[in-house]
């Protein structure tokens, strides 16, 4: 999910930039070519008008206004160049005045006039039919003193067409570019991310029980490299850890029992002294009872760190947890019977799991047992072995003193006692439960807890059985 | 009967000799492997009481060449250490029976003389104490000459304390042999059988056989209480 992430920010970021960059320099090209063709097509038209001037109009007193027109009709050709020139008089009448363009684009004759103080002036001027003109005009006078207003225009059309072509050019390329670059973008995260992909995919069956298997090493030279190699290195000292722990459960088992054993052989033999006085014999007799009980602690957390450890799974074999469930539920009859507890028993379809029997057996004789340790005399236990949706479910339920609400998360604790003052077991060490969760968690399954004041109910999840084995 | 008792650890060592020559054994002791390899190699001893974390020479070593050189002595393994791999593995090496620290004596006893091949009572198939029978064939259990129902459960552990009459059984043994190890830690279940089974067996009778030893176990007996 974090790759996947990953990916799609750093694309979003990346078209996001793109796209920013690419209409910033479409509107940048696109008001710079307008300005350039446009003061181009003005300096054309405005430097056309000087000419006129000092070749033409400067001599306007010795060829006289007809030759003007004819020379600019001859040397501009402005009907045939699509262009419009007009020469005015001060006096504001038309001296020449172009003809209609050979495009037929405008009408020259029924131009507005232009007047201005200044020397040189340019307009645009819109005409009916959807044509604009930019005209260049000129303030000129003659070395006699006689004034004139020379005017040379041309179509602005051309220019805007280009623009408009400029503009849908961009506008279509523009998408397009910036998809052709998500894409290419998309392929390429996903390669430099495919690595991580990697490592998160091994990363995730690693557990502690196949700690000397490695992360694959991205040979790139780069972080991802690093990365792998930092994180393999990092699995190495925790497989370190774990085999120190392992090591030393074995050490504190065996110099814990050995001092175990000296002190239960001494006041076993002397109990079996007859000449001691019966006082002694009751006190040395709860000693006894003590270490019989500091034994089986040290027992049980040795299970439990040896299950937590990982044991092997070489004694697992597949077998009917309903009738599993069935005979221990039997076996344990007499102690529900004791208390006048009703168990009743649901498991009658055979339900097929993988795992260490005799452990499994262990789960549920806890739990029955802790059942019938807080259910009072004439009680309800009702035990079931259910399969659904892939899981096998074992269910173990009583109407007893239940479980608080705050106690519910801790009781699968090592040593945790929901209240001291209520045990029932004085023998216990509040390991029984963790005793279930810790088969539960080598025979990856799930061990949960309910209750809602009256009674608790525990429900262990375990796969079912993948194939049968049997067959 | 000569036994010998290989075990590093001075006091558990002394205990268990002092325990089994109070039985009546002649017991040697060697405190570490080289000397426990050169006495079993010297003498023909009856049974090995053998522990497997030795200086010197390791237990499960000095196991191999004693089977190597034809000892036939039958071989108790003492460890602190229960992983199925170092039972299997000892067991290969040439080894009777495996006993876990911390035992209880009366274990290792029990153990000891069913290695040796003593049972506790003779060949008949009733097992008699004082006016209890209990008959191994047809499973029927008799008191002063009348019949007690008993369900399969209740029979085998009556037959378990019956058949090691005056021996005093601890509940963890109990469990070991009349459950299975999945009932490790539940010992109470074991008070509440042998509670069933007095009110069957005893109740209607003057001489109470079942006694409780405290911290210890249970004891099948007629003798007299002290």
């Amino acid at each position: 999910m974090t790759m996947r992430s990953i990916r799609f920010r750093l694309i979003a970021w990346y078209a996001g930039l793109l796209t920013g960059v690419f209409v910033l320099l479409g509107v940048l090209m696109y008001f710079d070519l307008k300005f350039f063709l446009e003061s181009n097509l003005r300096d054309t038209q405005a430097r056309r008008a000087r000419q006129i001037a000092d070749i033409l109009v400067a001599r306007v007193h010795q060829t006289g206004e007809r030759y003007v027109a004819t020379e600019i009709k001859d040397l501009y050709e402005p009907e045939v160049n699509d262009r419009y020139i007009r020469l005015t008089r001060a006096d504001g009448s038309t001296a020449y005045v172009s003809g209609i363009p050979s495009d037929q684009s405008f009408d020259p004759t029924h131009l507005p006039a232009l007047s201005s103080s200044r020397k040189e002036f340019s307009q645009k001027v819109h005409l009916p039919g959807n044509t604009t003109l930019l005209i260049a005009a000129l303030n000129y006078q003659t070395p006699e003193g006689v004034r004139y207003l020379i005017e040379v225009g041309a179509p602005f059309d051309p220019v805007e067409t280009m623009l408009d072509h400029l503009s849908l050019q961009l506008a279509l390329g523009l998408p397009i570019a910036v998809l052709i670059a998500i894409g290419g973008g998309y392929l390429l995260v996903g390669r430099a991310l495919a690595p991580v992909d990697q490592i998160a995919r091994k990363a995730e069956q690693i557990t502690q029980h196949n700690l000397s298997e490695r992360l694959p090493v991205a040979r790139t030279a780069d972080e991802l490299e690093r990365l792998s190699l930092s994180l393999n290195h990092m699995i190495g000292r925790l497989q370190d850890a774990f085999l120190n722990s392992k090591r030393f459960v074995a050490d504190a088992s065996h110099e814990l029992r050995t001092p175990l054993t000296v002190v239960r052989a001494e006041l076993e033999s002397m109990s079996s002294n007859r000449k001691l006085a019966p006082e002694f014999r009751e006190t040395i007799g709860s000693v006894l009872e003590e270490v019989e009980r500091l034994a089986r602690i040290v027992e049980q957390l040795f299970a439990i760190s040896r299950l937590d450890a990982g044991e092997s799974q070489a004694e697992w074999v597949q077998f009917d947890l309903a009738e599993l469930a069935a005979t221990t539920a039997e076996q344990m009859s007499l102690l529900a019977e004791d208390k006048r507890i009703s168990v009743s028993c649901a498991a009658a379809q055979p339900v097929l799991v993988d795992g260490d029997r005799a452990r499994l057996k262990q789960v549920v004789v806890n739990l029955l047992d802790n059942a019938i340790k807080y259910t009072p005399e004439r009680g309800r236990i009702q035990l079931r072995v259910t399969a659904s949706n892939g899981y096998s479910v074992l269910e173990v339920s009583d109407n007893g003193i239940g479980i608080p609400a705050n106690a519910l998360p801790h009781v699968f604790e090592r040593f945790f006692r929901v209240d001291k003052a209520r045990t029932r077991d004085p023998e216990g060490a509040g390991l029984g439960l963790s005793i279930v969760k810790s088969i539960c968690t080598a025979h990856g399954a799930v061990v949960e807890v309910e209750s809602n004041g009256v009674g608790s109910r525990f429900r262990v999840k375990l796969p079912i059985a993948r194939a049968n084995k049997f067959s | 009967m000569r036994l010998l008792l290989i075990e590093d650890e001075r006091k558990v060592a002394d205990v268990v000799a002092r325990g089994l020559r109070a039985e009546r054994f002649a017991v040697d002791v060697a405190y570490d492997g080289k000397t426990g390899w050169e006495m079993a190699s010297g003498v023909d001893y009856d049974l090995i009481v053998l522990d497997l974390m030795l200086p010197g020479l390791n237990g499960t070593e000095l196991l191999r060449r004693l089977r190597r050189k034809g000892g036939k002595a039958p071989v108790l393994v003492l460890t602190a250490r229960d992983g199925t791999g170092d039972k299997v593995e000892n067991f290969e090496a040439g080894a009777d029976d495996y006993l876990t620290k911390p035992f209880a004596f009366a274990e290792l006893l029990v153990r000891v003389k069913a290695l040796l091949r003593r049972p506790p009572v003779g060949r008949d198939p009733v097992l008699r104490v004082a006016d209890l029978e209990v008959d191994h064939l047809t499973q029927q259990v008799r008191r002063a000459g009348k019949r007690i129902e008993l369900t399969s459960k209740e029979y085998a552990l009556l037959e378990y304390l019956a058949s090691h009459a005056g021996r005093v059984l601890s509940r963890t043994m109990i469990i070991e042999h009349v459950w299975d190890e999945s009932f490790e830690g539940l010992t109470n279940i074991v008070d509440v059988y042998v509670r069933h089974l007095r009110e069957k067996v005893d109740e209607a009778h003057k001489c109470k056989l079942i006694r409780t030893i405290r911290g210890t176990g249970y004891c099948l007996t007629d003798e007299a209480e002290t």
